[in-house]
């Protein structure tokens, strides 16, 4: 081939890779740039995503923008580069990147003196770690001689112990290391409940997993990729969401399976708990979150190997005993708990001056507050209704003063279904 | 009339000329682009506010430019940044001074911190009158 006809091949080869380019170009997203307060970093991700919905009021975008939380290449316009360094793919409350996603002193992992000790409340609670669980099948398997918790579903430490009943530490529970099959089998199968598991299938189980398991509401959502009302968070927490866990069935320490419930409950009464388990209105008329505390839901820091060491509001928190009322204490700072907890969620007008419940372990129970007329009234944390309640003095109540356990109020208020 | 012919050769030649030149026009256009590309602004840190006369006592104007609350009273000119010590969200002003819609800091009327979780006082801008009477606020 002459030289003039190399020309003109590398000629036209220069033009078509320049309209090829020319083309590239033009089927690229308009790239819309978002500069947020809190990184000054300019970032792209808004090109795609404008259509999902602010997170919370607490995470507006204009100051944590996007790859704060949830990470990525922030100048990146083509999706596979933008999304390849994201943390946890869709949800960066996943408990293994939980502390480069939602950590750091001023916002998830500060100190406790200032309850900013969210990420490590929740990694080590017992619905993160599933550790009584495991301790209970491994005792009652024979392959450990006690009910100490030894092994979570992964290896977490608690370096400030405070309560005589937790362990300093607990180590990664692998099932194919125990011997006893029936171990081995509850391994495989009953692992799908902690806070780390995927949910099982189905649309009752349909949850997100780490701190999203919880304030992340799927309830009735479809939790498939793109649907964008998962870009949600909330301390309004529904008691559908506790149930995507929580009263789906029984596990069967025959088959070590799990079997799932079968009756379809028609409404509130009969969704909310199991057939042989005894309970009382407000279990079925409020949310589990009304009553629960926060170190209830989420842990207090140790590392406990059953609920009982952790789960301790009775009946008697709110209603009291008939010789007593139930704790309240008035706020008298503007850095109270009470305050914050009320700011997040703004079901109740809470301010300096008044007067609300607490537990015997002094955890605001900033949703209720006393009445002049002797009642108590009560916010729905989830749904804002308002509940007026009795204290059992002076209601009549006939229990025997030594039998103040919940246990003993059901004996009278239990339903019948 | 003899019909008129090109040589081969002259087309190939005219056809290297259209190439080259096409192709050089698009590589120019895309040099140009790449030029002329702006990327995003760095946030100002001087402002001018116009006239200081239009700012007589009395006057409680946010600057939404900076982000800023000009202050003009009794004690004189003064600017407090509306963002936030903690993570840098917009506070509001209330009567009783100002809150963060985030996480719920909140502030004196001059910016002193009343409830965390913010640990430090607003900021505040320089208030400056340039030669020409101009208010200017600078961010320290």
């Amino acid at each position: 081939m002459t030289l003039r006809r190399w020309i003109f091949a590398a000629s036209l080869l220069l033009l078509l890779a320049l309209l090829a380019a020319g083309w590239q170009e033009s089927r690229r997203v308009q790239a819309v740039a978002l500069t947020p307060t809190l990184t000054s970093e300019v970032e792209y991700c808004l090109s795609c995503h404008a259509d999902l919905p602010e997170i919370s009021p607490s995470h507006p975008i204009e100051t944590f923008g996007c790859v704060l939380c949830h990470g990525g290449e922030r100048l990146a316009l083509d999706a596979d580069l933008a999304h390849s360094t994201m943390r946890g793919g869709r949800n960066p409350s996943e408990f293994s990147v939980v502390e480069a996603s939602c950590g750091g002193e001023q916002c998830h992992s500060g100190s406790p003196e200032l309850n900013r000790d969210h990420i490590q409340r929740a990694t080590t609670s017992i619905q993160s770690t599933y550790a009584g669980a495991i301790a209970s099948i491994r005792y009652t398997f024979g392959a450990q001689s006690d009910l100490t918790p030894r092994y979570g579903v992964s290896a977490v430490q608690d370096k400030t112990v405070i309560s005589s009943k937790a362990v300093p530490e607990l180590l990664a529970f692998d099932s194919t290391n125990e011997s006893s099959p029936w171990i081995q089998k509850f391994g495989e199968n009953c692992l799908d409940c902690h806070l780390s598991a995927q949910p099982r299938e189905g649309d009752t189980y349909a949850r997100l997993s780490g701190c999203a398991a919880c304030h992340t509401p799927t309830a009735g959502l479809d939790i498939a990729p793109g649907e964008t009302q998962l870009h949600r968070l909330s301390t309004a927490i529904n008691y559908s969401q506790c149930n995507t866990c929580h009263n789906r069935g029984n596990y069967d320490l025959r088959s070590m399976t799990f079997t799932e419930r079968t009756d379809q409950p028609a409404d509130r009464l009969h969704d909310y708990y199991q057939p042989i388990a005894q309970f009382v209105r407000c279990e079925w008329t409020l949310d589990c979150i009304d009553c629960h505390t926060r170190s209830e839901a989420m842990g207090d820091g140790d590392l406990y190997g059953s609920k009982k060491d952790i789960q301790y509001t009775q009946c008697r928190t709110c209603h009291g005993t008939p010789d007593e009322l139930p704790l309240t204490y008035t706020i008298t700072s503007l850095e109270d708990l009470a305050l914050r907890q009320a700011f997040l969620n703004p079901v109740i007008d809470l301010k300096v001056g008044d007067t609300i419940l607490m537990t015997e372990k002094g955890e605001p129970l900033w949703n209720i507050r006393p009445l002049e007329d002797g009642t108590y009234e009560l916010f729905a944390k989830a749904s804002g209704q308002r509940f007026i309640f009795r204290p059992v003095m002076s209601s009549g109540c006939l229990q025997n003063p030594e039998e103040q356990a919940s246990s003993a109020c059901h004996q009278c208020h239990a339903v019948e279904r | 009339m003899p019909e008129q012919t090109m040589k081969r050769r002259d087309f190939l030649k005219l056809a290297t000329q259209g190439l080259l030149a096409a192709g050089g026009l698009l590589g120019l256009g895309g040099l140009l682009r790449f030029l002329s590309f702006q990327s995003e602004p760095a946030p100002a840190r001087e402002i001018n506010l116009g006239a200081s006369i239009d700012y007589p006592i009395g006057t409680r104007k946010v600057v939404a430019e900076g982000q800023a609350l000009l202050i003009h009273d009794e004690q004189g000119l003064r600017a407090i940044s509306l963002t936030c010590t903690h993570l840098g969200c917009l506070v509001e002003e209330k009567e009783s001074g100002f809150t963060c819609p985030c996480h719920g800091s909140m502030y004196t009327r001059d910016g002193a911190v009343l409830r965390g979780p913010a640990t430090q006082a607003l900021l505040t801008w320089q208030v400056e009158q340039s030669a020409n009477g101009d208010l200017l606020l600078r961010r320290e």
